[in-house]
């Protein structure tokens, strides 16, 4: 059953990243903008910018194009940028160990601000703990990047001088983007663990637990947060995937040379083969982790059967 | 044996003598960019950034000077005939970086790279008036042209690579091997580069930090020693205000215009474009919204440019003659004339169009202003869908500009003649210029030809932005350049902690 399981789930998500692929490729095409203008300014001659795109393999027809970028793609050949002249391959793996250390990190830092607080705001609703950590959480999903990264960075590394401005220079570095990240997910988090927290609450088994007369911590954190964080369980193996997907703005405020950067840049450049690399690594890393995420679930809840209703 | 181990013992004691007496490893510099160096190779290289770091990494022939005059740089040169220019490589200059002497033989192998179509360089296109290239011997380079051009010195401005690194396919793009002041010492990342001052072997590292108030605050923290442009004028100054940072300007080049289209009803009335001159109070935009880190601009070429004109009469601002304008065109405040302007999406260049587009509803016309992603709004200037549109000419050197923007052979995909502008006029100055035999000929001719422009309004022309260098208050002997580049590092030092 887990194997017919994991075959299935493989086969949808490779059908999955090749639409992506697909998507990708033709829509660069379409949209405005060629890269041989931006390479070439407008000063080149007809002849020249038919030399270019010729060089680059701009001038054969798309669907030709893609075939040929398709079989590349087979050979796991990503391609050279258009501009840099470097290998697909080498930008990304000097980008992405940036960009998963940022994801993780916020991811932590989301998990460490949402778990207390949605557990607080659960257990003390109606009163002022509750309103405080609505209130938190609504500053944080309210407060864009672009925003809280700049103030952290005056806050943090101007007034306190604790951590540097922007960059990627060890540990330290890492905490503000970090936190920039975090914020706005920690939001979502807590009020979602609230709301699952207030529903089991009253469950027969939270009072049975009490019944039983354990301690009212051990009956929250063993019996009624372990159920609660089934549904957070998604969210965040989703999150993670917008995470290692590249937080652009907040790796453009701290110049966190990461994957979202690359994509900006790229994008701007119309480097067509960095970006549709860029894309096909950030829909791999999507759906790995949603297939992660399916089997974690069901190694959290035993009732949660792969292959079958629950 | 003892005597041996004596001299072996001296050795060693000079060798550590000197160690300790050299100067320690001073700390780096850091120069904080607002985006990257695309490519290393000068063969390739076409963005700004990348084009000032390879002024530091390699040398060319020909520079220019503040009035745009070509000189020689790593070559003197004479004109042996009209289509026959004979360079002399001065002998005092640097080897390579990896040691090998810099000889004619590169400079020729650098340029029939570029003059091989299959090599699809993006300089190819300004060097075709090259016929071939000959070598004389070691310090001599001839070249050839297939028709006369009096200008043709300004056009060898790209940096000279080794040829027999040339021959070997050497990656320059990632690893660069010039014979500039800067030799490259790593990219540690895309966003980092570490460049080395090749006569004191000082550090220099530039770091990409794409956010203008981060760039700023990394400044103030002393993340990084120094910037130069990409500032909005409000951090700027701010910075003026602070004792911590030095602020330098200096007057640029970068013509900043607003453009129209000829084939359109409504802006290819001469009275609409003289009455949208009128109608822009430049000072006050220049005085309030730019901080004064511009000039008025009347022409593409500054006035100090050996071919601009300085006798042009200047764009006053004066609403009641864009009224009475207006009205000659037809239109009133019951019927206003209705404009589309299209404008680049970065932050600062809506906050300057909203602006404009007030100014021009207080003398009656309505404007309607639309900004787009870069590739978009470029497609639709270079395809000629617009009424008006505002952009900017950046590293304008030579005058061949005018043939390219405003000649009527020049509309896209032949030139940037983007408004569909065609003067007979206009034609025949231009061509009257190229063909001038001497500068002073020619400058006369693209005066004339400034002067019917200054009248036609093609453009209406704006300003020219500053260059801004902000550096932390210990930092000297950065001489800023009228376009902008980096030249100014070859003398930057630290002053002692008891100078400031």
């Amino acid at each position: 059953m887990f194997i017919r399981f994991l075959i299935s789930r493989f086969l949808t998500a490779l059908a999955v990243v090749f639409g992506v692929v697909c998507l990708v490729f033709f829509l660069l095409h379409l949209v405005p903008g060629d890269p041989v203008e931006v390479m070439l300014g407008e000063s080149a001659r007809p002849a020249d910018r038919a030399a270019l795109q010729q060089a680059l393999g701009l001038n054969q027809p798309v669907h030709v194009q893609f075939v040929r970028y398709m079989a590349n793609l087979s050979q796991f050949d990503l391609g050279t940028s258009f501009y840099s002249k470097r290998p697909i391959r080498d930008l990304l793996l000097e980008r992405l160990p940036a960009t998963v250390e940022l994801g993780v990190a916020a991811l932590l830092v989301a998990l460490l601000m949402a778990v207390p607080l949605g557990i607080l705001a659960a257990v003390k609703k109606g009163t002022a703990w509750d309103v405080a950590a609505t209130g938190i959480a609504l500053f944080g999903v309210s407060i864009p990047n672009f925003w809280m990264g700049p103030m952290l960075i005056l806050v943090g590394a101007l007034w306190l001088g604790w951590f540097p401005v922007s960059g990627r220079e060890g540990v330290a570095s890492l905490v503000l983007p970090a936190l920039t990240l975090g914020t706005a997910l920690a939001a979502i988090l807590s009020r979602m663990i609230r709301s699952a927290m207030l529903e089991i609450m009253n469950e027969d088994f939270m009072r049975t637990a009490r019944g039983k007369g354990l301690a009212e911590r051990t009956v929250i954190l063993r019996h009624g947060l372990r159920n609660a964080l089934l549904p957070v369980i998604t969210l965040v193996g989703l999150q993670l995937g917008a995470l290692l997907s590249g937080a652009v703005i907040t790796e453009t405020v701290f110049s966190w040379p990461g994957i979202g950067s690359l994509v900006v840049e790229a994008i701007h450049r119309r480097d067509y083969p960095v970006v549709q690399a860029t894309v096909l690594c950030i829909s791999t890393s999507y759906v790995a982790l949603n297939v992660l995420t399916d089997l974690a679930y069901a190694w959290i809840d035993p009732r949660v059967r792969l292959g079958s209703q629950p | 044996m003892p005597m041996v181990n004596l001299k072996r013992f001296m050795a060693l004691a000079l060798i550590v003598l000197g160690s300790a007496c050299a100067d320690p490893v001073p700390d780096a510099f850091r120069f904080g960019l607002a985006s990257a160096p695309a490519n290393f190779d000068p063969r390739f290289a076409t963005d700004a950034t990348s084009a000032r770091i390879n002024r530091l990494l390699y040398d060319r022939l020909v520079d220019f000077n503040d009035t745009f005059e070509p000189v020689p740089a790593l070559a003197d040169w004479e004109q042996l005939s009209p289509t026959h220019y004979r360079f002399h490589l001065k002998t005092n200059k640097r080897p390579f970086h990896d040691g090998a002497l810099l000889t004619a033989n590169d400079v020729k192998a650098t340029y029939d790279f570029i003059l091989n179509a299959d090599n699809a360089s993006p300089h190819h296109a300004s060097l075709t008036v090259i016929d071939r290239v000959t070598i004389g011997d070691e310090t001599i380079v001839d070249f050839f042209l297939k028709r006369p051009e009096p200008l043709f010195p300004g056009y060898l401005v790209i940096g000279i690579v080794p040829a027999h690194l040339i021959a070997t396919n050497h990656p320059f793009h990632e690893h660069p091997v010039g014979s500039g002041p800067f030799s490259f010492q790593a990219r540690p990342d895309e966003t980092q580069l570490h460049l080395l001052r090749v006569r004191d072997q000082q550090r220099f590292e530039f770091i990409t930090i794409p956010d203008p108030t981060v760039r700023v605050l990394k400044l103030m923290a002393g993340e990084i020693d120094m910037l130069q442009n990409d500032l909005p004028p409000e951090l700027i100054g701010y910075l003026e205000r602070d004792r911590m940072v030095k602020v330098q300007r200096k007057s640029g080049t970068n013509f900043s215009y607003l453009g129209f289209s000829f084939e359109d009803a409504v802006t290819r009335q001469a009275f609409v474009r003289r009455a949208i001159a009128h109608a822009i109070n430049r000072q006050e935009i220049i005085e309030y919204v730019l901080d004064g880190a511009a000039r008025p601009a009347e022409s593409l070429l500054p006035p100090e440019h050996w071919a601009g004109a300085q006798d042009l009469d200047p764009i006053t601002y004066e609403p009641e003659k864009a009224q009475a304008l207006l009205r000659q065109a037809g239109y009133s405040r019951e019927h206003p004339a209705k404009i589309v302007y299209k404008t680049s999406s970065d932050p600062f260049r809506i906050r300057l169009a909203t602006i404009l587009q007030r100014q021009l509803q207080d003398v009656g016309i309505d404007v309607d202003l639309r900004s787009y992603d870069w590739g978009t709004f470029y497609g639709d200037i270079k395809a000629g869908r617009f009424q008006m549109y505002s952009l900017a000419w950046v590293g304008i050197h030579t005058p061949d500009i005018f043939d390219y923007v405003f000649h009527s052979r020049s509309i896209p995909p032949h030139g940037a003649n983007r408004g569909r502008f065609r003067s007979t006029l206009a034609d025949t100055f231009i061509d009257h210029a190229q063909a001038a035999p001497d500068l002073e000929t020619k400058q006369r001719w693209y005066v004339q030809l400034q002067h019917h422009l200054a009248d036609a309004l093609p453009y209406v022309p704006l300003w020219y932005e500053d260059h801004i260098f902000i550096a932390r208050r210990e930092i000297e002997g950065f001489t800023m350049a009228r376009d902008g580049n980096y030249d100014g590092l070859r003398h930057l030092r630290r002053s002692s902690p008891d100078a400031l």
